[in-house]
C-alpha cells in the first residue's frame, strides 16, 4: 500500500484516538520524527510474508485454569487510596454525560 | 578487600560471619557515597530495609536457617511494585504512586530474605536504550560519568557496576536488561518468555516484557533467577514448565557443545574493538572444548521494524491505563469534560518519547493501517522465529556481540530517535522470539569502556546458557573489574 503522508493533520487525529492533546508545536515535531520511523517500518514490505502465519505471542504452554477460590482483593480504603479525587466513595470524573 | 557477590553475602550472613542489618547499612553507605554521581536511584527505602534486615537477623537468631538471599541488598527497577515504597517507572504520570500490593518476584526476594533496598532509576515507561528518558534525570555510567549506562534498565545496571548493591532486578522488553548489563560490565539475564511471572510489572508490551536479574557475576545471577522463577496463577502467562537447577549449571563442563556464531551480528556498524573483544571470547570457548559453527539469521535486519510496530503497538494500549482517574497525576481543564481531563493529564503527564510511541502504537493499530503494520510485522516475527528455531537445530546457543558499540555519551542521540532504535538491532530478535539471552563482560575497550557478549539459547535452556557464559567467566580477567569510584569500597558489594 501507498506510504501514507504524515503531516499535522494525521498526528493530531492519531493523538486525538490517544486521547493525547497535543500542541502544534509538538505535532510538528513528531510528525516529522513518526515519517521517519514510518519510513524504516516500509521495509517491512521487502519480505514475503504471504503464506506466514502472524506471531500475536510466543507463550509456550496453553495458560492452566486455575482454581475458582474466593481470595481476599484489595480493601475498598487500599483502592481508593491512590486516586487523584473520591467522592461519595468513589472515584470522581468530570461530567462525561449532558 | 572482599569481592562479595550474591552468593558470598548471602553466605556469610547464612553463617553469622555478618549480619543483614550490617550488609544492609554498607549498601546504603555505598548508595551514600555514590549515588549522587550515578544517579542509580529513584528511591532509596533506608529505613524500610533495615527494619527487613533486622528481622532476617532475629530469623536467625531464634534459629531459622535464613534464605538463599539472606541480607543480599537488591535495587528494583522502579518499574516494579513494592508495597508501601513508590513505584514510578520514572514517570510524572505516576509521581507519588505507592502500590497497596508486591509484585511477585518481590514477595519471593523477601522470602528468600533478600533486602529490597530502593528503586532503580529507568527510562520513563522503560521506553529507551540510554536512561535519558526519566522524570528522575539521566543515569551516569559509573566507568565513565559522561556516557550512559544503557536502558532502559540504567539505574538496575549502573548500582550494580557501581558495587553499590551485588545485585538488582530489571526487565527487558527489547534488550533492556541485556544492553545496560554490556555497558555497565555486568551480567544482566532475559529469561525465557514467562519464565519469571510479571505480577506487578507496570506493563509496556505484554508479548514481549520480561522481569530478570542483574549481578556482578553469573552465579549470582542464576540464584536470583532461581527465585524469581516459575509458575504465578496470578500471571496467566507465567510457564508451569520445571526449571533447571540455574547454580548448578554454572559449574558444568561445556566441552562439546554447539555454538552459533550469526554472520548478521557482526555486521557493518559493529565497532571494531566489540567485535575483536567477543571474537575473542568466542575463541576462550572454544579453547575450553566448544565446537563453533557459523548459523544464519537471516531475517535479523527486520527486528528493528518489526519490534518497533509490535512493541508500540502494545504500549498504547497498556498506557491507555493512565487516565487521572484511579491513581497518579491529574490535570482537570476548568469547565472541560472527561475527555479534555484525559487529554491534559496525559499531555503534562507522559515525556517526549512515551507520546512518540503512543502515536506509533496507536497509527499502526488504527482503521486503514492495521493489516499492513500490525499484522505484516506479526508475520515477520514469525520468521524471525523461526530463524532460531533452524539454527537451533543446529547449535545449543548463539553467542554475538550484545550491542554495536561500547557505552555512547550522554546527549549524543537524544535528538535521532532513530539512530537509537537502531543500534537495538541485536537485542531484540531473541526477545521477538521469547528465548532466554544473557549478556556477560568480555574484554574491555582500549579506554577501558566495558563490552558485553550475548549468549541466546532454546526456549527453557537457560541452564545451557548459564553454562556457557559461566564458563567464558571462569576464564576471563574481567570478572573482578570494577569502575575507579567503587575501587577501595568499605564493605564492598
Amino acid at each position: 500500500m501507498p506510504a501514507p503522508k504524515v503531516d499535522r493533520a494525521l498526528v493530531l487525529h492519531v493523538a486525538k484516538l490517544a486521547c493525547l492533546s497535543l500542541s502544534d508545536l509538538e505535532a510538528d515535531r513528531f510528525a516529522g520524527e513518526l515519517a521517519r520511523i514510518i519510513g524504516l517500518v516500509e521495509q517491512l514490505d521487502l519480505v514475503e510474508t504471504s503464506d506466514v502465519p502472524p506471531t500475536a505471542h510466543v507463550q509456550l504452554e496453553r495458560a492452566p485454569w486455575r482454581e475458582d477460590e474466593p481470595a481476599p482483593g484489595l480493601s475498598h480504603d487500599d483502592a481508593l487510596a491512590q486516586a487523584p479525587r473520591v467522592e461519595q466513595g468513589g472515584f470522581a470524573v468530570p461530567t462525561f454525560v449532558e | 578487600m572482599h569481592d562479595q557477590g550474591v552468593t558470598e553475602t548471602a553466605a556469610r550472613v547464612q553463617k553469622g560471619e555478618t549480619t543483614a542489618e550490617a550488609t544492609t547499612e554498607a549498601a546504603l553507605a555505598r548508595i551514600a557515597q555514590l549515588n549522587p554521581a550515578v544517579n542509580a536511584f529513584s528511591h532509596v527505602a533506608g529505613e524500610k530495609a533495615i527494619a527487613q534486615a533486622r528481622a532476617v537477623d532475629a530469623k536467625r537468631a531464634r534459629g531459622d536457617k535464613p534464605g538463599i538471599l539472606a541480607g543480599v541488598p537488591v535495587a528494583v527497577k522502579d518499574a516494579i511494585c513494592t508495597r508501601g515504597i513508590p513505584t514510578t517507572a520514572a514517570s510524572k504520570i505516576l509521581a507519588g504512586y505507592v502500590p497497596p500490593y508486591d509484585a511477585t518476584v518481590i514477595e519471593r526476594l523477601r522470602a528468600a530474605d533478600a533486602i529490597i533496598i530502593g528503586k532503580a532509576n529507568m527510562d520513563e515507561f522503560a521506553m529507551g536504550s540510554s536512561n535519558e528518558n526519566s522524570a528522575f534525570g539521566a543515569v551516569k555510567n559509573p566507568w565513565d560519568v559522561t556516557r550512559t549506562p544503557g536502558g532502559s534498565s540504567g539505574g538496575s545496571a549502573a548500582a550494580v557496576a557501581a558495587r553499590m548493591t551485588p545485585c538488582a532486578l530489571g526487565s527487558d522488553t527489547g534488550g533492556s536488561i541485556r544492553q545496560p548489563a554490556a555497558l555497565t560490565g555486568t551480567v544482566g539475564i532475559k529469561p525465557t518468555y514467562g519464565r519469571v511471572p510479571r505480577y506487578g510489572l507496570i506493563a509496556f508490551a505484554s508479548s514481549l516484557d520480561q522481569i530478570g536479574p542483574f549481578a556482578t557475576d553469573v552465579r549470582g545471577a542464576a540464584r536470583v533467577l532461581s527465585v524469581i522463577a516459575g509458575p504465578d496463577s496470578r500471571d496467566s502467562t507465567s510457564l508451569v514448565a520445571k526449571a533447571d537447577d540455574f547454580e548448578a549449571a554454572c559449574g558444568r563442563s561445556v566441552k562439546g557443545l554447539r555454538i552459533g556464531v550469526p554472520d548478521e551480528y557482526f555486521a557493518d556498524g559493529l565497532d571494531g574493538e566489540v567485535s575483536a573483544s567477543v571474537r575473542a571470547a568466542i575463541g576462550e570457548l572454544e579453547k575450553e572444548g566448544c565446537v563453533v559453527v557459523p548459523v544464519h539469521l537471516p531475517h535479523t535486519r527486520f527486528a528493528v521494524a518489526t519490534y518497533y510496530v509490535l512493541a508500540n503497538a502494545e504500549a498504547s494500549s497498556n498506557l491507555a491505563r493512565f487516565d487521572g482517574v484511579r491513581y497518579g497525576l491529574r490535570v482537570d481543564e476548568p469547565g472541560g469534560d472527561l475527555r479534555a481531563m484525559y487529554g491534559a493529564t496525559r499531555d503534562a503527564g507522559f515525556g517526549a518519547e512515551v507520546k512518540r510511541r503512543i502515536l506509533l502504537g496507536t497509527f499502526v493499530l488504527s482503521a486503514g493501517y492495521f493489516d499492513a503494520y500490525y499484522i505484516k510485522a506479526q508475520r515477520v516475527r514469525t520468521l524471525v522465529r523461526r530463524d532460531f528455531e533452524n539454527a537451533f537445530r543446529e547449535v545449543d546457543v548463539v553467542c554475538s556481540p550484545t550491542y554495536p558499540t561500547p557505552a555512547f555519551r550522554l546527549g549524543e542521540r537524544m535528538d535521532d530517535p532513530l539512530a537509537m532504535y537502531l543500534s537495538d538491532v541485536y537485542t531484540l530478535p531473541a526477545s521477538l522470539a521469547g528465548i532466554p539471552a544473557m549478556s556477560v563482560p568480555c574484554a574491555p575497550t582500549a579506554s577501558g569502556l566495558p563490552v558485553g557478549l550475548q549468549v541466546m539459547a532454546r526456549p527453557l535452556d537457560e541452564a545451557t546458557m548459564l553454562r556457557v557464559a559461566a564458563a567464558w567467566e571462569a576464564r576471563s580477567s574481567t570478572r573482578s573489574a570494577r569502575p575507579a569510584m567503587a575501587v577501595g569500597l568499605e564493605g564492598t558489594a
